[in-house]
């Protein structure tokens, strides 16, 4: 090992992460990318080359946010992700930390915008605001949309943090008065050619951020994990299989074991949230795996349905979010004007006739009890649906 | 001498985006102007949509306070049912709620506020045996300050300062460390700048930990997703609750052990931060945290209004006196309404003269209790509960204000109304919630033992409406909802940053924050950090 390399150690010691603590860290990253276990000692020299190379230059700007993507952030704990994070990249403008504040703030913003064209990394959180000109956002006295032009043209790479940021998030949900749209589609308008790697989910999980920051030194460079993206722009190993692939209460689903109200003895026994109106079947990400604040938890086991917040224009798609899918695998959407059409939801877990309580048709047990083909026979599936109308909840 | 007009846009670490204008005569602040820069419809965005889908959208309003818009959005949806959650969910919400309010008086402190009270290069200078004396003389918790003194000299010698850039308002530390250090107290030893620091970094952690409660109780944080209207979707085990009570622990000895005595030993040496900063006089707040009547007049955190210029008594709030101006504000809505009826209509058109702040200058209305600006938030709820009748909430709250201000020499509660009382309020409520939050696991625990629990009670709304008056940590929030034939006919959201933040109203009286700007002395107009002081106080 180098004395760069020792250094690097000392210095994550000084923060109170062991040799241990950083080499687990390397395998769940190499896991969450996709890699076996004998990639582990390159992700390590990864990030050790790069913390020792200096750092990485990255600009954070904020659109039209609820700062919840920069919370999660900070919410990344363990092995100190954080500081790894902030060992790795140079982050002289981030809105919701740094020291500066106006005109100081532009000013090291365009320092670094000035000394580093062409190498830095842009990080959006929030949606553009492109209403009223522009000025349903402004900053420094001028449209957003200005500065996000100006940074994006000279970025090496922009990440789209968030759904806001991917593509409007619910700024953009109809009727959509102030014009909230994602980088990419507004970048696309504005034929600004900059690649977009977009994180969708609300907020971010910030070990997805970790993980895109990680390929990316060990790439080389964030232009060069376009590859690794999916015809969305995100990375397909954080977007590849859904929530209900994964989920913890898959196998209750099986048995035909169901959730049917709120705070009920069956969540108490972790069933299946699915007639709830869990669009864990429908939802890309990786939820169940990674978790959420240090590991946590996440949604669906503390009792609430996945609402979808990770598939694109998630609220127009997923709401009512007590509604149920038709078909358990239908869902995944495109981007607005292009792409794919919305599947049309189940209007509602009142609404027994039209959802027709698919979800045990789906469920083996459940279609042993009722019949072959149970999810045809919706009088059928009323009728087990009935028996459990008392406990049901929500409009 | 000549005016000075200030401007500070974006005015960074707080949630969002904010501008401040202002005119500065002989070094004090004559005239403010507070612009909110950023409109995202959110309003709208719920118009024709289930009740309950409010829940899940409303709490992206804010990224740090989701769970307090989630809960007031629910709450609005039970009153226009008619419902009354079961105790159980009246529990889990009280320690979810309370996780929000320590996690974000953590985060607002150190995170977001402390660089405008501690000066990290400063810390650089202390003597570590001295800093632990200092710890132990000022009760707060210690740390490896060696280590911390180290990493920060790596910091300033690598020099590139990340996120410190430009820091100090412009100012080299390093190169000019006695220009950085006259924005500070001059007196305070560099040894309380490195405890600071120290707290800084931990607090990182601790605010965490706190929102790892609202991970376990709502799944993930920010955006909870169990605080539904009925009730609660998270069913406490026996396993569950050792967790809770654990970290609950945790975070409550650090409140304790160190952010209290860290603001009285910092507040220490600002208590020139006392004379200024006070803002209109008028407080509101709709209160939170139900004991087991549910009752608003009952709250841990009081409801209650007062008017200072007529003496410090209070009174109990009536909702029907509360309506928003657009007169200064970029919506096209008749002004006046109250939020139950109220309209959100953004203006259609952007000219040059559309920003204007003799015209409309912001995005965030004019909220009026009986025609009056209200401050909102922490230094709201600790005058309101100090000045109740006697009950449990208001001994405990006179007790920790009482303790306060006998450390900074004083025992007027009047002089609270002021910059540092604002910061001072704020985290001695962190301190007591904490206390009750153990409570009510505790309670929570004799629940769960009786065996006949209840989480969730259903229901229905097809026709009606209704308003969640609750609390978020930084103070009064309002949720409006009117239901016809199961959908969101009118949604109405008066935030905590709407009643501080306001503009001028119809009449141009200014709003709270304005207010509080006015008066301000401002020893460097090019680096008005005592502005920013002010408005970070807010915690906007």
């Amino acid at each position: 090992m180098t004395n760069a390399g020792i250094s690097f150690y000392e210095k994550l010691e000084k923060r109170g992460v062991s040799r241990r603590d950083f080499l687990k860290f390397c395998g769940s990253t190499a896991t969450v990318l996709g890699l076996s276990s004998a990639m582990v000692p390159s992700v390590a020299a990864a990030v050790e080359g790069a913390a020792e190379s200096g750092l990485t230059p990255a600009l954070w700007i904020n659109g039209g946010s609820c700062t919840g993507c920069s919370e999660s952030i900070a919410q990344a704990t363990y092995p100190n992700v954080a500081d790894i994070v902030l060992d790795l990249l140079s982050i002289p403008s981030q809105e919701t930390i740094q020291m500066a504040t106006g005109e100081y703030a532009e000013q090291a913003i365009e320092a670094s915008h000035e000394a580093n064209k062409g190498k830095y990394i842009l990080i959006v959180e929030g949606a553009v605001m492109t209403g009223l000109g522009g000025n349903t956002l402004r900053v420094a006295g001028k449209p957003f949309i200005e500065e996000l032009k100006t940074l994006a043209k000279d970025a090496a790479a922009i990440v789209a943090v968030g759904s806001c940021a991917v593509d409007g998030g619910w700024v953009r949900a109809h009727p959509n008065p102030a014009g909230g749209t994602g980088v990419s589609q507004y970048l696309a308008s504005e034929s600004i050619a900059t690649p977009v790697v977009n994180l969708p989910g609300c907020p971010v999980n910030p070990e997805e951020i970790t993980a895109v920051v990680i390929d990316v030194l060990m790439l080389g460079g964030l232009e060069k994990l376009v590859p690794k993206l999916d015809k969305y722009g995100r990375p397909k190993y954080l977007y590849g299989q859904t929530i209900h692939d994964n989920c913890p209460r898959r196998g209750h689903f099986e048995n035909g074991e169901f959730v049917y109200e709120f705070g009920s003895e069956e969540e108490a026994k972790g069933y299946c949230l699915y007639p709830l109106g869990c669009k864990g079947p429908q939802t890309k990400r990786r939820c169940p795996i990674t978790r959420w604040n240090d590991q946590t938890s996440w949604c669906v086991e503390s009792g609430g349905p996945c609402i979808g917040c990770g598939s694109f224009n998630w609220v127009d798609n997923n709401a009512p979010f007590r509604g149920r899918y038709r078909r358990v695998g239908q869902g995944v959407f495109g981007l607005q004007g292009g792409g794919v059409e919305p599947t049309k939801l189940a209007a509602g877990i009142g609404a027994v006739a039209a959802v027709g309580l698919i979800a045990h048709g789906f469920g083996m047990k459940a279609a042993g009890r009722i019949g072959k083909n149970a999810h045809l026979e919706t009088e059928t599936v009323k009728e087990w649906d009935a028996k459990h109308q008392k406990k049901q909840g929500g409009a | 001498m000549a005016n000075t007009n200030i401007v500070i846009d974006p005015l960074t670490r707080i949630e969002g985006h904010l501008r401040i204008e202002a005119v500065a005569e002989n070094g004090v602040i004559k005239d403010a102007w507070v612009v909110s820069t950023l409109y995202r419809g959110m309003e709208t965005v719920l118009k024709g949509r289930v009740p309950t889908d409010a829940f899940y959208v409303t709490q992206r309003i804010c990224g740090v306070c989701p769970t307090s818009h989630g809960h007031a959005s629910s709450m609005a949806v039970e009153a226009a049912a008619g419902l009354t959650i079961p105790n159980g969910a009246r529990l889990v919400r009280n320690i979810l709620e309370a996780a929000e309010f320590v996690h974000s008086h953590i985060l607002w402190f150190y995170t977001l506020a402390a660089l405008d009270y501690v000066n990290p290069a400063k810390a650089l200078q202390a003597n570590i045996a001295d800093t632990y004396a200092l710890a132990e003389a000022a009760g707060t918790k210690t740390a490896d300050f060696k280590a911390v003194q180290d990493r920060l000299a790596a910091l300033v010698a690598g020099g590139d300062l990340s996120i410190f850039s430009n820091g100090w308002w412009g100012i080299d530390p390093v190169k000019n460390p006695a220009e950085a250090d006259a924005l500070y107290a001059t007196d305070m030893p560099a040894e309380l700048h490195l405890i600071g620091v120290a707290h800084y970094l931990e607090a990182l952690e601790m605010q965490a930990e706190a929102a790892r409660i609202m991970a376990m109780l709502g799944g993930k944080f920010p955006h909870v997703m169990t605080s539904v209207a009925g009730g609660t979707a998270w069913v406490p085990t026996e396993e569950k609750i050792d967790d809770l009570l654990y970290r609950w622990k945790k975070v409550r000895d650090w409140v304790w052990g160190a952010m209290v005595p860290d603001t009285l030993a910092i507040g220490g040496f600002y208590k020139g931060a006392l004379s200024y900063g006070g803002g209109c006089g008028n407080f509101l707040a709709w209160g939170a945290f139900n004991r087991e009547d549910q009752k608003a007049e009952n709250r841990y955190l009081p409801q209650g209004i007062i008017k200072t210029a007529e003496g410090l008594t209070v009174s109990q709030p009536n909702v029907s006196k509360v309506k928003e101006y657009v007169e200064h504000s970029w919506y096209a809505s008749p002004s006046g309404l109250n939020p139950q009826e109220g309209k959100t209509k953004a203006i259609s058109e952007w000219t040059d003269k559309t920003y204007d702040l003799e015209g409309k200058y912001s995005w965030t209305k004019a909220p009026r209790y009986d025609d009056a600006p209200m401050e909102v938030g922490p230094l709201a709820r600790m005058l309101v509960g100090y000045l109740s009748p006697e009950n449990e909430s208001n001994k405990a709250i006179k007790g920790i204000v009482d303790y306060a201000l006998g450390k900074l020499g004083t025992n007027d509660p009047t002089v609270l109304v002021s910059l540092l009382g604002r910061v001072a309020a704020r985290n001695l409520e962190a301190a007591l919630i904490c206390d009750w939050a153990l409570e009510w696991v505790t309670e929570l625990v004799g629940v769960v033992k009786a065996g006949d629990a209840k989480f969730f009670e259903p229901y229905e709304v097809k026709d009606g409406s209704g308003a969640g008056l609750w609390e978020a940590p930084r103070g009064a929030v309002g949720h409006f909802i009117n239901v016809k034939g199961g959908r969101i006919d009118n949604y109405q959201v008066v935030a905590p940053s709407t009643w501080d933040l306001s503009p001028r109203d119809k009449s141009g009286v200014l709003g709270p924050m304005e207010q509080a700007l006015v008066g301000t002395p401002v020893a460097d107009v090019e680096k008005p950090i005592e502005a920013a002081r002010i408005v970070r106080s807010f915690d906007p």
